[in-house]
């Protein structure tokens, strides 16, 4: 149990008085002190980053660099964050920022360098190919191109809108935090969503009506 | 309740007023409400479907992220970022240029130098008794190799019945060369023949 939580302080109330408290210990020079507690602020908003950069980067490897990247810039920029701002809006602006520009670098790399093949069945990783014990193959084999499917109508999306889709509905951030981590107007985040909705629905309906392979077999056989 | 609330809730909602609803809703953080949905068992029920889609694309991005970052890799990632952290924060490390007490060519152990010595006496003695053994064959007169020597003493009647059979086939050889360069080959050049010296008229 944290500190923040022993006191029964609210997240963000516990994240402000662990940044002030990080800051202060900086400026004393404390540094191993200063660690340690930020290791508090990660590990309460890890998950949630490792989140929003997966949804941006659509790659793990990306994603992971992308969040300790932000965790890094944060805690070497701390002397500039303002108490008045939540601390999980400071940071996700951040977070947010860098996976813009890593994608931007990436764009510029893929106009460049052709892609490298996948291996012989296509899989990404061993574990991947390995037998368990959770769902079946085939509701695996479901679960994987229902997956892609989003994946792909997500990418159709406006950047902006695919932004204001995955905060509000994803990480279920009010169109005011929405408009604070964006810097677009509230009125502009909600029409965002909505178009972003209405063409989701669009997009994953045609591709439901096309009808996955799995379901075409199922209605042969 | 307005006429115009009234004429709008005579008939259903569509897709994108039920995605209005919805966005009303997670725009302010409250769920989603509208007095149609109240009296309209329909849309009620089509709305709950709609926002049952959205659930279920939530859940399915979430445990497609949970998948692909368990609690070992985000562990993994904690200790990344707090070693990236004290790296950043040590004083880059200056390494020393090497200084060393003695020069390094004074570091060659004895029993080196021994060696390189020995080969090197060793080099001179050789080519010494080399030039000594020159000198010894000079003194001693041309010397037939053995191998010769040995033929010799062994078959002596074949060396004389091959060095006449040798001098007989030059002397054909010659004899033949003579008489090809005394026959004019083409008869146009005959008279050319007639006036030009001869080797052999020379000779004479």
């Amino acid at each position: 149990m944290t500190g923040a939580q022993a006191a029964g302080l609210t997240g963000r109330e516990a994240d402000a008085a662990a940044a002030s408290a990080v800051k202060a210990m900086q400026a004393d020079g404390r540094h191993a002190e200063a660690r340690e507690r930020y290791a508090e602020l990660v590990g309460r908003h890890q998950r949630r980053a490792t989140r929003i950069a997966f949804h941006y980067m659509r790659d793990a490897a990306e994603a992971d660099e992308a969040v300790q990247d932000a965790f890094v810039k944060a805690y070497s920029h701390l002397a500039s964050f303002r108490e008045e701002l939540p601390f999980e809006v400071w940071f996700t602006r951040i977070l947010i920022n860098g996976c813009l520009d890593r994608i931007k670098a990436r764009t510029r790399r893929e106009r460049w360098i052709a892609p490298m093949p996948e291996g012989p069945g296509g899989e990404r990783d061993f574990a991947e190919r390995m037998p368990g014990r959770g769902p079946s193959p085939e509701e695996q084999l479901l679960a994987r191109e229902r997956r892609e499917a989003l994946s792909r109508a997500l990418a159709r999306l406006p950047e902006r809108q695919r932004s204001v889709f995955m905060l509000s509905h994803f990480e279920g951030c009010t169109s005011r935090e929405v408009s604070v981590l964006t810097g677009l107007n509230e009125s502009t985040v909600r029409v965002h969503l909505f178009r972003a909705i209405r063409k989701l629905r669009t997009l994953l309906a045609t591709s439901g009506d096309s009808g996955t392979s799995v379901e075409k077999r199922r209605v042969i056989s | 309740m307005s006429f115009l609330d009234k004429l709008r809730m005579s008939g259903h909602l569509d897709d994108a007023a039920l995605a209005a609803i919805w966005t009303d809703g997670a725009a302010e953080g409250r769920q989603p409400s509208h007095p149609h949905l109240q009296v309209c068992a329909n849309c009620r029920s089509r709305f709950a479907s709609f926002a049952s889609w959205l659930t279920d694309l939530r859940i399915d991005t979430t445990a497609e992220v949970d998948d692909l970052f368990p609690p070992e890799r985000l562990a993994a990632q904690h200790g990344q970022i707090f070693r990236r952290l004290e790296a950043a924060e040590r004083p880059a490390r200056v390494i020393a240029f090497p200084k060393f007490t003695q020069p390094l060519t004074s570091r060659s152990s004895h029993g080196s130098r021994w060696i390189a010595a020995a080969a090197a006496a060793g080099l001179i003695a050789g080519v010494g008794v080399g030039q000594m053994m020159d000198i010894r064959r000079s003194f001693s007169g041309p010397i037939a190799p053995a191998g010769q020597v040995q033929t010799a003493s062994i078959r002596p009647e074949r060396t004389e019945i091959a060095t006449a059979g040798a001098n007989v086939g030059e002397e054909a050889f010659l004899s033949d060369i003579d008489m090809t360069l005394s026959r004019p080959a083409l008869p146009e050049l005959r008279a050319l023949d007639e006036f030009t010296p001869r080797a052999g008229d020379r000779a004479r």
